[in-house]
Protein backbone atom coordinates (compact mmCIF):
# COMPACT_ATOMS: atom_id res chain seq x y z
CA UNK A 1 0.00 0.00 0.00
CA UNK A 2 2.85 2.48 -0.85
CA UNK A 3 0.74 4.05 -3.65
CA UNK A 4 2.32 7.78 -3.78
CA UNK A 5 -1.14 9.18 -3.68
CA UNK A 6 -1.09 9.12 0.11
CA UNK A 7 -1.04 11.80 2.84
CA UNK A 8 3.18 11.03 2.75
CA UNK A 9 5.23 12.08 -0.37
CA UNK A 10 8.12 9.69 0.39
CA UNK A 11 10.72 12.20 -0.52
CA UNK A 12 10.32 13.55 2.63
CA UNK A 13 11.57 10.58 4.60
CA UNK A 14 14.06 9.83 1.62
CA UNK A 15 15.58 13.32 2.74
CA UNK A 16 15.09 12.67 6.24
CA UNK A 17 16.91 10.04 6.16
CA UNK A 18 19.80 11.02 4.18
CA UNK A 19 20.12 13.77 6.72
CA UNK A 20 20.07 11.49 9.35
CA UNK A 21 22.71 9.33 7.92
CA UNK A 22 24.80 12.43 6.96
CA UNK A 23 25.02 13.57 10.79
CA UNK A 24 26.02 10.18 11.50
CA UNK A 25 29.43 10.54 9.61
CA UNK A 26 30.35 13.35 10.50
CA UNK A 27 29.76 12.38 14.37
CA UNK A 28 31.70 9.62 13.48
CA UNK A 29 34.54 11.36 11.82
CA UNK A 30 34.86 14.34 14.16
CA UNK A 31 34.55 11.06 17.14
CA UNK A 32 37.53 9.63 15.24
CA UNK A 33 39.46 12.66 16.40
CA UNK A 34 38.26 13.55 19.74
CA UNK A 35 38.85 9.93 20.68
CA UNK A 36 42.67 10.78 19.80
CA UNK A 37 42.70 13.50 21.42
CA UNK A 38 41.03 12.40 24.53
CA UNK A 39 43.94 9.97 24.83
CA UNK A 40 47.04 12.46 24.29
CA UNK A 41 45.21 14.76 27.25
CA UNK A 42 45.62 11.37 29.73
CA UNK A 43 49.28 11.80 28.90
CA UNK A 44 49.62 15.33 29.39
CA UNK A 45 47.62 15.01 32.39
CA UNK A 46 50.15 12.08 33.39
CA UNK A 47 52.82 14.07 33.03
CA UNK A 48 51.84 17.61 34.36
CA UNK A 49 50.96 15.27 37.51
CA UNK A 50 54.23 14.79 38.19
CA UNK A 51 54.62 18.21 39.11
CA UNK A 52 53.06 16.93 42.36
CA UNK A 53 55.50 14.78 43.50
CA UNK A 54 58.44 17.02 41.82
CA UNK A 55 60.36 19.58 44.02
CA UNK A 56 60.44 23.22 42.69
CA UNK A 57 64.19 23.19 41.68
CA UNK A 58 63.40 20.30 39.29
CA UNK A 59 60.06 20.99 38.10
CA UNK A 60 61.82 22.14 34.50
CA UNK A 61 61.89 18.52 33.51
CA UNK A 62 57.86 18.37 33.85
CA UNK A 63 57.88 21.39 32.14
CA UNK A 64 59.62 20.65 28.96
CA UNK A 65 57.91 16.79 28.98
CA UNK A 66 54.63 18.75 29.26
CA UNK A 67 55.48 21.19 26.83
CA UNK A 68 56.29 18.15 23.92
CA UNK A 69 53.51 16.19 25.27
CA UNK A 70 51.07 19.23 24.90
CA UNK A 71 52.00 19.63 21.01
CA UNK A 72 50.45 16.02 20.38
CA UNK A 73 47.31 17.47 21.71
CA UNK A 74 47.58 20.53 19.38
CA UNK A 75 48.46 18.48 16.56
CA UNK A 76 44.82 16.61 16.96
CA UNK A 77 43.69 20.10 17.59
CA UNK A 78 44.24 20.99 14.43
CA UNK A 79 42.96 18.21 12.88
CA UNK A 80 39.65 18.85 14.79
CA UNK A 81 39.58 22.68 13.99
CA UNK A 82 39.94 22.07 10.35
CA UNK A 83 37.28 18.90 10.30
CA UNK A 84 35.09 20.95 13.01
CA UNK A 85 34.84 23.95 10.61
CA UNK A 86 33.15 22.39 7.65
CA UNK A 87 30.01 22.34 9.50
CA UNK A 88 28.22 24.91 12.43
CA UNK A 89 30.03 25.13 15.17
CA UNK A 90 27.80 24.48 18.03
CA UNK A 91 26.05 21.89 16.28
CA UNK A 92 28.99 19.81 17.12
CA UNK A 93 30.55 21.34 20.03
CA UNK A 94 29.12 19.13 22.44
CA UNK A 95 31.44 16.28 20.82
CA UNK A 96 34.83 17.76 21.70
CA UNK A 97 33.85 20.87 24.40
CA UNK A 98 35.33 18.02 27.44
CA UNK A 99 38.08 16.96 25.22
CA UNK A 100 38.96 20.84 24.44
CA UNK A 101 38.41 22.14 28.16
CA UNK A 102 41.19 20.06 28.97
CA UNK A 103 43.70 20.61 26.87
CA UNK A 104 43.25 24.09 27.52
CA UNK A 105 43.75 23.29 31.50
CA UNK A 106 47.21 21.30 30.55
CA UNK A 107 48.21 24.44 28.76
CA UNK A 108 47.00 26.75 31.49
CA UNK A 109 48.81 24.32 34.47
CA UNK A 110 51.97 23.99 32.19
CA UNK A 111 51.93 27.80 31.93
CA UNK A 112 51.15 28.19 35.56
CA UNK A 113 54.77 25.99 36.64
CA UNK A 114 56.09 28.15 34.19
CA UNK A 115 55.70 27.01 30.77
CA UNK A 116 55.26 28.83 27.41
CA UNK A 117 57.91 31.50 28.24
CA UNK A 118 59.06 33.31 25.38
CA UNK A 119 62.67 33.00 24.05
CA UNK A 120 65.44 34.00 26.53
CA UNK A 121 63.04 34.73 29.21
CA UNK A 122 63.23 33.52 32.50
CA UNK A 123 60.81 30.94 33.70
CA UNK A 124 58.40 32.44 36.05
CA UNK A 125 56.18 30.20 37.68
CA UNK A 126 52.54 31.56 38.67
CA UNK A 127 51.36 33.04 35.80
CA UNK A 128 48.02 32.70 34.26
CA UNK A 129 48.03 32.40 30.03
CA UNK A 130 44.91 34.44 28.71
CA UNK A 131 42.43 33.09 26.64
CA UNK A 132 44.23 34.70 23.34
CA UNK A 133 47.75 33.06 24.61
CA UNK A 134 45.90 29.97 24.80
CA UNK A 135 44.42 30.47 21.55
CA UNK A 136 47.86 30.99 20.34
CA UNK A 137 49.42 27.76 21.84
CA UNK A 138 46.58 26.36 20.59
CA UNK A 139 47.06 27.24 16.77
CA UNK A 140 43.23 28.13 17.10
CA UNK A 141 40.98 31.82 17.23
CA UNK A 142 39.26 32.20 20.55
CA UNK A 143 36.03 34.09 21.35
CA UNK A 144 34.90 34.06 17.63
CA UNK A 145 31.75 36.12 16.92
CA UNK A 146 31.86 37.19 13.01
CA UNK A 147 32.20 34.33 11.16
CA UNK A 148 30.94 29.87 12.26
CA UNK A 149 34.55 28.00 13.07
CA UNK A 150 36.40 26.45 15.05
CA UNK A 151 37.54 28.22 17.96
CA UNK A 152 37.45 28.40 22.08
CA UNK A 153 34.99 30.07 23.96
CA UNK A 154 35.41 31.99 26.79
CA UNK A 155 33.16 29.75 29.04
CA UNK A 156 35.73 26.79 27.76
CA UNK A 157 38.34 28.89 29.09
CA UNK A 158 36.75 29.57 32.39
CA UNK A 159 36.06 26.36 33.13
CA UNK A 160 39.37 25.17 32.77
CA UNK A 161 40.58 27.87 34.62
CA UNK A 162 38.41 26.25 37.66
CA UNK A 163 39.78 23.18 36.52
CA UNK A 164 43.54 24.22 36.93
CA UNK A 165 42.26 26.24 40.55
CA UNK A 166 41.32 22.37 41.85
CA UNK A 167 44.95 21.51 40.74
CA UNK A 168 46.59 24.09 42.21
CA UNK A 169 44.81 23.60 45.81
CA UNK A 170 46.50 19.76 45.60
CA UNK A 171 49.27 20.88 44.39
CA UNK A 172 49.85 23.53 47.79
CA UNK A 173 49.44 20.61 50.21
CA UNK A 174 52.12 18.52 48.16
CA UNK A 175 54.57 21.73 48.13
CA UNK A 176 54.59 21.81 51.52
CA UNK A 177 55.12 17.66 51.66
CA UNK A 178 57.84 18.36 49.72
CA UNK A 179 59.51 20.96 51.89
CA UNK A 180 58.28 23.84 49.75
CA UNK A 181 56.81 26.60 51.91
CA UNK A 182 57.11 29.45 49.66
CA UNK A 183 54.95 27.97 47.12
CA UNK A 184 51.69 27.62 49.09
CA UNK A 185 51.31 31.60 49.44
CA UNK A 186 52.07 32.43 45.80
CA UNK A 187 48.98 29.23 45.45
CA UNK A 188 46.84 31.13 48.30
CA UNK A 189 47.22 34.51 46.34
CA UNK A 190 46.53 33.36 42.67
CA UNK A 191 43.71 31.29 43.76
CA UNK A 192 42.27 35.08 45.72
CA UNK A 193 43.20 36.79 42.28
CA UNK A 194 40.75 34.56 40.04
CA UNK A 195 38.39 34.29 42.62
CA UNK A 196 37.65 37.89 42.86
CA UNK A 197 37.70 37.62 38.89
CA UNK A 198 34.82 35.28 39.10
CA UNK A 199 33.15 37.39 41.07
CA UNK A 200 32.83 40.29 38.80
CA UNK A 201 31.06 37.90 36.64
CA UNK A 202 26.98 37.94 36.82
CA UNK A 203 26.16 33.92 36.33
CA UNK A 204 23.57 32.59 35.40
CA UNK A 205 22.20 29.12 36.73
CA UNK A 206 24.45 26.86 34.31
CA UNK A 207 27.36 24.78 34.36
CA UNK A 208 29.92 27.87 34.85
CA UNK A 209 27.79 28.42 37.73
CA UNK A 210 28.34 25.29 39.47
CA UNK A 211 31.75 24.88 38.84
CA UNK A 212 32.50 28.42 40.56
CA UNK A 213 30.98 27.71 42.66
CA UNK A 214 33.35 25.56 44.86
CA UNK A 215 36.56 27.66 43.99
CA UNK A 216 35.71 29.25 47.31
CA UNK A 217 36.52 25.86 48.90
CA UNK A 218 39.09 25.53 46.93
CA UNK A 219 40.80 28.98 48.15
CA UNK A 220 39.98 27.67 52.01
CA UNK A 221 41.95 24.47 51.23
CA UNK A 222 44.75 26.40 50.69
CA UNK A 223 44.31 29.19 53.00
CA UNK A 224 44.54 26.22 55.85
CA UNK A 225 47.91 25.41 54.03
CA UNK A 226 49.02 28.66 54.78
CA UNK A 227 47.56 28.88 58.46
CA UNK A 228 49.52 25.97 59.06
CA UNK A 229 52.61 27.07 57.98
CA UNK A 230 52.42 30.41 59.56
CA UNK A 231 51.02 28.57 63.21
CA UNK A 232 54.73 26.84 62.86
CA UNK A 233 56.69 29.82 61.84
CA UNK A 234 57.27 27.52 58.24
CA UNK A 235 56.39 30.52 56.05
CA UNK A 236 59.77 31.88 54.56
CA UNK A 237 60.00 35.75 56.43
CA UNK A 238 61.14 37.78 53.18
CA UNK A 239 57.98 36.89 51.26
CA UNK A 240 54.91 38.36 50.78
CA UNK B 1 35.55 46.06 49.93
CA UNK B 2 38.21 48.19 49.98
CA UNK B 3 40.56 46.30 48.18
CA UNK B 4 38.72 46.02 44.89
CA UNK B 5 40.72 49.49 43.59
CA UNK B 6 44.22 48.02 43.57
CA UNK B 7 42.73 44.46 42.06
CA UNK B 8 41.30 46.30 39.48
CA UNK B 9 44.34 47.12 37.85
CA UNK B 10 45.54 43.55 38.23
CA UNK B 11 45.13 41.78 34.31
CA UNK B 12 43.06 39.44 35.69
CA UNK B 13 40.82 41.72 36.96
CA UNK B 14 41.01 43.60 33.82
CA UNK B 15 40.46 40.39 31.72
CA UNK B 16 37.33 39.40 33.62
CA UNK B 17 35.38 42.51 32.91
CA UNK B 18 36.17 41.85 29.66
CA UNK B 19 34.39 38.22 29.83
CA UNK B 20 31.57 40.18 32.15
CA UNK B 21 30.11 41.96 29.35
CA UNK B 22 30.63 38.69 26.85
CA UNK B 23 29.13 36.87 29.32
CA UNK B 24 26.02 38.95 29.71
CA UNK B 25 25.15 39.63 26.66
CA UNK B 26 25.11 36.01 25.86
CA UNK B 27 22.96 35.99 29.08
CA UNK B 28 20.48 38.76 27.43
CA UNK B 29 20.54 37.36 24.45
CA UNK B 30 19.42 33.62 25.60
CA UNK B 31 16.66 34.88 27.86
CA UNK B 32 14.71 36.86 25.22
CA UNK B 33 15.07 33.76 23.48
CA UNK B 34 13.57 31.35 25.90
CA UNK B 35 10.85 34.18 26.57
CA UNK B 36 10.06 33.90 22.98
CA UNK B 37 10.11 30.35 22.42
CA UNK B 38 7.23 30.24 25.52
CA UNK B 39 5.07 32.81 23.89
CA UNK B 40 5.57 30.89 20.45
CA UNK B 41 4.66 27.31 22.45
CA UNK B 42 2.03 28.79 24.03
CA UNK B 43 0.19 30.76 21.00
CA UNK B 44 0.76 27.62 18.57
CA UNK B 45 -1.09 25.59 21.70
CA UNK B 46 -4.16 27.89 21.13
CA UNK B 47 -3.87 27.34 17.01
CA UNK B 48 -4.22 23.77 17.42
CA UNK B 49 -6.89 24.30 19.72
CA UNK B 50 -8.50 26.49 17.61
CA UNK B 51 -8.29 23.79 14.39
CA UNK B 52 -9.46 20.98 16.34
CA UNK B 53 -12.57 23.04 16.04
CA UNK B 54 -12.26 22.33 12.06
CA UNK B 55 -14.81 19.29 10.59
CA UNK B 56 -14.26 19.14 7.43
CA UNK B 57 -10.65 17.75 5.94
CA UNK B 58 -9.15 18.96 2.83
CA UNK B 59 -10.83 22.42 2.52
CA UNK B 60 -10.07 25.88 3.71
CA UNK B 61 -10.28 26.69 7.07
CA UNK B 62 -13.51 28.11 8.46
CA UNK B 63 -14.26 31.71 8.90
CA UNK B 64 -14.77 31.35 12.90
CA UNK B 65 -11.94 29.01 13.35
CA UNK B 66 -9.64 31.66 11.55
CA UNK B 67 -10.97 34.45 13.85
CA UNK B 68 -9.97 32.70 16.83
CA UNK B 69 -6.33 31.42 15.32
CA UNK B 70 -5.29 34.82 13.89
CA UNK B 71 -4.39 37.08 16.92
CA UNK B 72 -2.31 33.67 17.62
CA UNK B 73 -0.63 33.92 14.58
CA UNK B 74 0.11 37.31 14.98
CA UNK B 75 1.98 36.57 18.05
CA UNK B 76 4.26 34.22 16.57
CA UNK B 77 4.97 36.08 13.69
CA UNK B 78 6.10 38.78 16.21
CA UNK B 79 8.36 36.80 18.27
CA UNK B 80 10.13 35.26 15.58
CA UNK B 81 10.28 37.94 13.84
CA UNK B 82 11.95 39.86 17.22
CA UNK B 83 13.93 37.04 17.92
CA UNK B 84 15.60 36.57 14.39
CA UNK B 85 18.71 39.04 14.95
CA UNK B 86 19.54 36.67 17.76
CA UNK B 87 19.56 33.47 16.20
CA UNK B 88 21.89 34.51 13.02
CA UNK B 89 25.25 32.58 11.84
CA UNK B 90 27.30 31.23 14.93
CA UNK B 91 24.19 31.98 16.70
CA UNK B 92 21.79 29.59 15.36
CA UNK B 93 22.97 27.13 16.81
CA UNK B 94 24.00 28.36 19.99
CA UNK B 95 20.50 28.83 21.14
CA UNK B 96 18.96 25.83 19.69
CA UNK B 97 18.52 24.40 22.47
CA UNK B 98 16.19 27.69 23.63
CA UNK B 99 14.57 27.88 20.96
CA UNK B 100 13.80 24.29 20.23
CA UNK B 101 10.84 23.67 22.42
CA UNK B 102 9.04 26.83 20.69
CA UNK B 103 9.67 25.56 16.60
CA UNK B 104 8.71 22.14 18.02
CA UNK B 105 5.09 23.15 18.94
CA UNK B 106 5.26 25.72 15.96
CA UNK B 107 5.73 22.77 13.23
CA UNK B 108 3.09 20.68 15.16
CA UNK B 109 0.70 23.43 14.53
CA UNK B 110 1.61 23.77 10.90
CA UNK B 111 1.74 20.75 10.06
CA UNK B 112 -1.42 20.12 11.47
CA UNK B 113 -3.14 22.90 9.49
CA UNK B 114 -1.00 21.99 5.83
CA UNK B 115 -3.01 18.70 7.12
CA UNK B 116 -6.53 19.82 7.61
CA UNK B 117 -6.27 22.08 4.38
CA UNK B 118 -4.52 19.34 2.02
CA UNK B 119 -4.48 16.09 4.03
CA UNK B 120 -1.08 15.97 2.66
CA UNK B 121 2.22 15.66 5.04
CA UNK B 122 3.88 19.21 5.09
CA UNK B 123 7.52 18.96 3.58
CA UNK B 124 10.56 19.87 5.13
CA UNK B 125 10.87 22.30 2.46
CA UNK B 126 8.13 23.49 2.57
CA UNK B 127 7.76 23.86 6.74
CA UNK B 128 11.58 25.72 6.19
CA UNK B 129 10.70 28.24 4.30
CA UNK B 130 7.97 29.31 6.41
CA UNK B 131 10.17 29.73 9.27
CA UNK B 132 12.31 31.46 6.61
CA UNK B 133 9.81 33.77 5.89
CA UNK B 134 8.61 34.68 9.63
CA UNK B 135 12.48 35.22 10.28
CA UNK B 136 12.53 37.68 8.01
CA UNK B 137 9.80 39.30 7.64
CA UNK B 138 11.53 42.15 10.54
CA UNK B 139 14.55 42.26 8.73
CA UNK B 140 16.32 39.83 11.18
CA UNK B 141 17.76 37.24 9.20
CA UNK B 142 15.56 33.69 8.37
CA UNK B 143 15.28 31.14 11.50
CA UNK B 144 17.15 28.17 11.40
CA UNK B 145 14.17 24.85 11.20
CA UNK B 146 16.83 22.03 11.77
CA UNK B 147 15.48 18.59 10.81
CA UNK B 148 15.21 17.61 14.38
CA UNK B 149 12.76 19.98 14.78
CA UNK B 150 10.96 19.06 12.63
CA UNK B 151 10.80 15.16 12.67
CA UNK B 152 10.08 15.54 16.31
CA UNK B 153 7.06 17.88 15.79
CA UNK B 154 5.54 15.61 13.38
CA UNK B 155 5.58 12.83 16.42
CA UNK B 156 3.29 15.47 18.20
CA UNK B 157 1.22 16.29 15.09
CA UNK B 158 0.36 12.63 14.99
CA UNK B 159 -1.12 12.74 18.47
CA UNK B 160 -3.16 16.30 17.04
CA UNK B 161 -4.55 13.72 14.05
CA UNK B 162 -5.90 11.47 16.56
CA UNK B 163 -7.55 14.01 18.57
CA UNK B 164 -8.66 15.13 15.39
CA UNK B 165 -10.15 11.49 13.77
CA UNK B 166 -11.63 10.25 17.27
CA UNK B 167 -13.56 13.84 17.12
CA UNK B 168 -14.80 13.03 14.06
CA UNK B 169 -15.05 9.80 13.90
CA UNK B 170 -18.96 10.18 12.87
CA UNK B 171 -18.33 12.96 10.69
CA UNK B 172 -15.91 11.55 8.54
CA UNK B 173 -18.21 8.12 8.95
CA UNK B 174 -21.23 9.47 7.38
CA UNK B 175 -19.19 11.65 4.95
CA UNK B 176 -17.58 8.83 3.67
CA UNK B 177 -20.70 6.66 3.46
CA UNK B 178 -22.19 9.35 1.08
CA UNK B 179 -19.98 10.41 -1.44
CA UNK B 180 -16.60 8.33 -0.48
CA UNK B 181 -17.26 4.54 -1.68
CA UNK B 182 -19.40 3.29 -4.20
CA UNK B 183 -22.35 1.83 -2.94
CA UNK B 184 -22.22 -1.14 -1.39
CA UNK B 185 -23.62 -4.35 -2.74
CA UNK B 186 -25.67 -5.93 -0.75
CA UNK B 187 -24.84 -9.36 -0.98
CA UNK B 188 -21.08 -8.40 0.78
CA UNK B 189 -21.36 -9.60 3.92
CA UNK B 190 -22.06 -7.13 6.41
CA UNK B 191 -18.45 -7.07 8.29
CA UNK B 192 -17.05 -6.58 4.37
CA UNK B 193 -19.47 -3.76 3.71
CA UNK B 194 -18.89 -1.97 6.72
CA UNK B 195 -14.97 -2.32 6.51
CA UNK B 196 -15.29 -0.98 3.16
CA UNK B 197 -17.32 1.37 3.63
CA UNK B 198 -15.61 2.93 6.90
CA UNK B 199 -12.83 2.71 7.09
CA UNK B 200 -11.60 1.27 3.59
CA UNK B 201 -8.92 -1.47 4.77
CA UNK B 202 -9.68 -3.11 2.08
CA UNK B 203 -7.19 -3.80 -0.71
CA UNK B 204 -9.39 -1.85 -3.38
CA UNK B 205 -6.32 0.27 -4.81
CA UNK B 206 -9.09 2.24 -7.33
CA UNK B 207 -7.24 5.63 -8.34
CA UNK B 208 -10.19 7.56 -7.13
CA UNK B 209 -10.48 6.09 -4.00
CA UNK B 210 -9.67 8.76 -1.05
CA UNK B 211 -7.91 8.05 1.53
CA UNK B 212 -9.45 7.58 5.36
CA UNK B 213 -7.33 9.40 8.35
CA UNK B 214 -7.08 6.05 9.69
CA UNK B 215 -4.97 4.97 6.57
CA UNK B 216 -2.73 8.34 6.90
CA UNK B 217 -2.11 7.76 10.25
CA UNK B 218 -1.19 4.32 9.44
CA UNK B 219 0.95 5.26 6.59
CA UNK B 220 2.79 8.38 8.77
CA UNK B 221 3.18 5.64 11.36
CA UNK B 222 5.19 3.00 9.15
CA UNK B 223 7.24 6.05 7.67
CA UNK B 224 8.54 7.51 11.44
CA UNK B 225 9.11 3.71 12.32
CA UNK B 226 10.99 3.12 9.13
CA UNK B 227 13.74 5.68 10.01
CA UNK B 228 16.81 4.85 11.14
CA UNK B 229 17.91 6.86 13.80
CA UNK B 230 20.85 6.59 16.14
CA UNK B 231 19.66 5.53 19.52
CA UNK B 232 22.52 6.88 21.41
CA UNK B 233 22.09 10.80 20.92
CA UNK B 234 19.86 13.03 23.00
CA UNK B 235 17.96 13.85 19.59
CA UNK B 236 17.79 9.62 19.12
CA UNK B 237 16.35 9.45 22.71
CA UNK B 238 13.71 11.86 22.24
CA UNK B 239 12.70 9.95 18.94
CA UNK B 240 12.50 6.80 21.18
CA UNK B 241 10.11 8.31 23.44
CA UNK B 242 7.85 10.12 21.04
CA UNK B 243 7.97 6.95 18.83
CA UNK B 244 6.26 5.20 21.60
CA UNK B 245 3.49 8.24 22.27
CA UNK B 246 2.98 8.03 18.52
CA UNK B 247 2.13 4.20 18.20
CA UNK B 248 0.03 4.71 21.06
CA UNK B 249 -2.17 7.53 19.44
CA UNK B 250 -2.41 5.24 16.21
CA UNK B 251 -3.60 2.55 18.17
CA UNK B 252 -6.39 4.18 20.03
CA UNK B 253 -7.64 5.67 16.82
CA UNK B 254 -7.10 2.22 14.75
CA UNK B 255 -9.41 0.44 17.96
CA UNK B 256 -12.30 3.27 17.65
CA UNK B 257 -11.92 2.41 13.85
CA UNK B 258 -12.72 -1.33 14.65
CA UNK B 259 -15.06 -0.39 17.26
CA UNK B 260 -17.26 1.74 14.84
CA UNK B 261 -17.13 -0.85 12.19
CA UNK B 262 -17.85 -3.76 14.81
CA UNK B 263 -21.13 -1.52 16.05
CA UNK B 264 -22.06 0.20 12.66
CA UNK B 265 -22.29 -3.74 11.68
CA UNK B 266 -25.48 -3.97 14.23
CA UNK B 267 -27.41 -0.93 12.70
CA UNK B 268 -30.47 -1.11 10.73
CA UNK B 269 -30.03 0.19 7.21
CA UNK B 270 -30.19 4.36 7.79
CA UNK B 271 -29.19 4.36 11.19
CA UNK B 272 -26.53 6.43 12.03
CA UNK B 273 -24.61 5.18 14.85
CA UNK B 274 -24.48 7.78 18.33
CA UNK B 275 -20.59 8.00 18.60
CA UNK B 276 -20.15 10.17 21.86
CA UNK B 277 -20.12 7.36 24.19
CA UNK B 278 -17.30 5.65 22.14
CA UNK B 279 -15.39 8.62 21.81
CA UNK B 280 -15.43 9.07 25.39
CA UNK B 281 -14.23 5.47 25.77
CA UNK B 282 -11.16 6.12 23.48
CA UNK B 283 -10.22 9.07 24.94
CA UNK B 284 -10.49 7.52 28.33
CA UNK B 285 -8.27 4.99 27.09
Amino acid sequence: MAEHSGMVDPVIFEFLQAKVDQESAISEELQEIVTTLEKQVRSAKAILSRAHSTPVAEVGNVITAAESSIRYEIDSIEKLSKAASEHPYYKWQFKWTHQVQDTIFTILFCGWLGGYTGEGEEAKPGKLLTIEEVGKIMKVPVNLKDRDAFHITIQEYLLSLVSLLDELARLARNCVTLGDYRRPLQISNFLKDVQAGFLVLNLKNDILRRRSDGIKYKVKEVEDVVYDLSLRNLLPAADT
Amino acid sequence: MEDTDPKAASPIMAMFEGFRSELDEHHDRRERIVKSSRDITAASKKIIFALQRVRKLNAPIPQNVKKTYTPHADVIASQFGSISKDVQGLHAYLYQSQISPGIQEWMESVAFEHYLLTQKLISYEGAREKLEALGNAQGGGPVLLTHEDYLLGLFDFVGEVMRFAVTNMATLYSFRKETGAPTQKPELPPQRRAAGSAMEVDTDTSATREQSVVEDMQELRMRLEQLDMPHYTPFGKNVDKKMEVMQQCVDKVEKAAYGLVVRGSERPKGWMPDLSANTEAVEAY
